[in-house]
């Protein structure tokens, strides 16, 4: 399913459409170029999940944690990782993030997610991943990939 | 480690792990992610800390620890070895905010109210100081750090890692050649005109993104040099001006008594000459305290001496009751 939004409330929106969707134990690989509006869909997720805190970018800090406290919900963190500085398979066990891909109370993102594609499949985790590219300086076109 | 000269703190010895200053970015080991590398280092790292300073273990009164924001591994390695040292040694045992530790870099003493700017590749934070121990987050970057901006806008021009201080050196080339004839370089000043103490820099990110991306189509090499240039001393004016912007209209609002800077973007010169331009002409009577460089990074002495405060207040936890917490914002 391809989307296109026209600007950053339109990302932030479309990001809160799927954050509705989720049930659980889902793990999101977001693909994209710098500025292509990774960051900015995870926003709109979290928007959905009821987070009150400012949602920002992981890149320097690896990975962030959002506790999620809306008792409707079985999901109870949602997880925003960052590979961009170049953290590995062996780098995400190190500081903990692989244990989240596999508990049904937690959603996690992976911006610059796409190479962690071969160590989910031999590890039979499902995941879903999103292609985002940059049309314009604001237009950006949303791949979704079960 | 630091001394009580009676009034005020002189630091005996601040050691940092050479892991954390091999920026591996492009492949290798990232160093907070090594926990491996952090279990080995920190009892070797407090040794030499007490060698430095001419001390006895038995000669400390306080350890204090960093028990978060950061990522757990880490933060986990830090808290229980001062748990274990702590309860070992019988001392009392400090916890502190890495924030805070930013805030209090500085040697001089605050006067209060104070408007503080925690400014580096992770975090990018005005913050309320009411007095010692009592903060309010006001502001802060609803995207990208400012310190991870002038990262990736280095990355884009290419002009290599770390971003900062080659955005500067580019910058700083700008003096002779102000201008390519038709090409202007103009970047958006992002939520200047907005109320408020929020911050935004990834827009910023991106129309460097599209504006060098259009000029490597059309310029010669020669002139994409000078455009190269041009684009980071544009970028990084943006980014103070903003930065500045800000935190005045936080000093003003708050009628503030000093402004205090933090973090590693603090010791970028651009930020420190602007900041003390804009606040001597527009709020006169605000000091302005900025750390040496060499504290401006993470350091262990800034966390010492956040703790001089809390041993002042007598705020200290039980080695059993302490935690670390990741997620740790700072307000009280």
């Amino acid at each position: 399913m391809k989307v296109i939004t026209k600007n950053e409330q339109q990302t932030i929106k479309l990001g809160e459409k799927f954050g509705q969707t989720l049930k659980g134990g889902e793990v999101v690989l977001l693909v994209g170029d710098l500025g292509a509006g990774k960051t900015t869909f995870v926003k709109g997720v979290a928007k959905a999940l009821g987070v009150k805190r400012v949602v920002n970018s992981p890149t320097f800090v690896l990975m962030k944690i959002y506790v999620i406290k809306n008792k409707e919900l079985r999901i109870t963190n949602l997880i925003h990782i960052d590979t961009y500085r170049g953290l590995d398979i062996g780098d995400l066990k190190n500081i903990g993030a692989v244990e989240y891909f596999k508990r049904k109370d937690c959603v996690s993102f992976v911006e610059w997610g796409e190479s962690l594609e071969d160590y989910l499949k031999k590890e039979k985790i499902n995941f879903k991943k999103i292609v985002i590219k940059n049309i314009s300086e604001t237009k950006r076109e949303f791949n979704f990939i079960e | 480690m630091l001394h009580d000269t009676g009034h005020s703190f002189k630091i005996l010895s601040n050691c940092v792990s050479s892991q954390v200053q091999v920026h591996a970015k492009y492949g290798g080991v990232v160093p907070e992610v090594a926990a491996r590398l952090h279990i080995e280092k920190i009892l070797p790292m407090i040794q030499l800390a007490l060698k430095q300073a001419k001390k006895k273990i038995a000669e400390i009164d306080y350890i204090a620890v960093t028990a978060g924001p950061g990522l757990m591994s880490s933060l986990m390695i830090g808290t229980e070895t001062a748990k274990t040292l702590a309860l070992a040694l019988n001392k009392q045992l400090i916890r502190i905010n890495h924030i805070e530790g930013h805030l209090l870099s500085i040697t001089e003493q605050l006067e209060f109210p104070a408007v503080g700017l925690v400014v580096s590749g992770g975090h990018t934070q005005i913050i309320l100081v009411k007095d010692y121990l009592k903060y309010k987050l006001i502001g802060e970057t609803r995207d990208d750090a400012a310190g991870e901006a002038f990262d990736k806008v280095a990355k884009i021009l290419g002009l290599g890692y770390p971003g900062g201080p080659a955005i500067s050196v580019a910058a700083a080339k700008v003096e002779s050649v102000k201008s390519i004839p038709g090409i202007e370089i103009k970047l958006p000043r992002p939520m200047l005109d907005k109320v408020g103490f929020e911050m935004s820099f990834s827009g910023l990110k991106t129309s460097v993104l599209y504006k060098w991306n259009e000029l490597v189509k059309i310029l010669s090499p020669e002139n994409l040099d000078k455009a190269r240039n041009l684009m980071a001393y544009e970028f990084q004016k943006a980014v103070v001006e903003v930065l500045v912007a800000k935190t005045a209209a936080a000093a003003l609002k708050f009628k503030a008594k000093t402004i205090v800077l933090g973090g590693g973007v603090s010791a970028n010169k651009w930020l420190r000459s602007e900041m003390l331009r804009v606040i001597s002409e527009k709020l006169p009577d605000v000091n302005v305290l900025m750390p040496e460089m060499k504290m401006a990074g993470d350091n262990a002495a800034m966390i010492a001496q956040a703790a001089y405060f809390h041993v002042l207040k007598k705020d200290f936890i039980e080695p059993t009751k302490l935690k670390p917490d990741p997620g740790w914002e700072l307000v009280s």
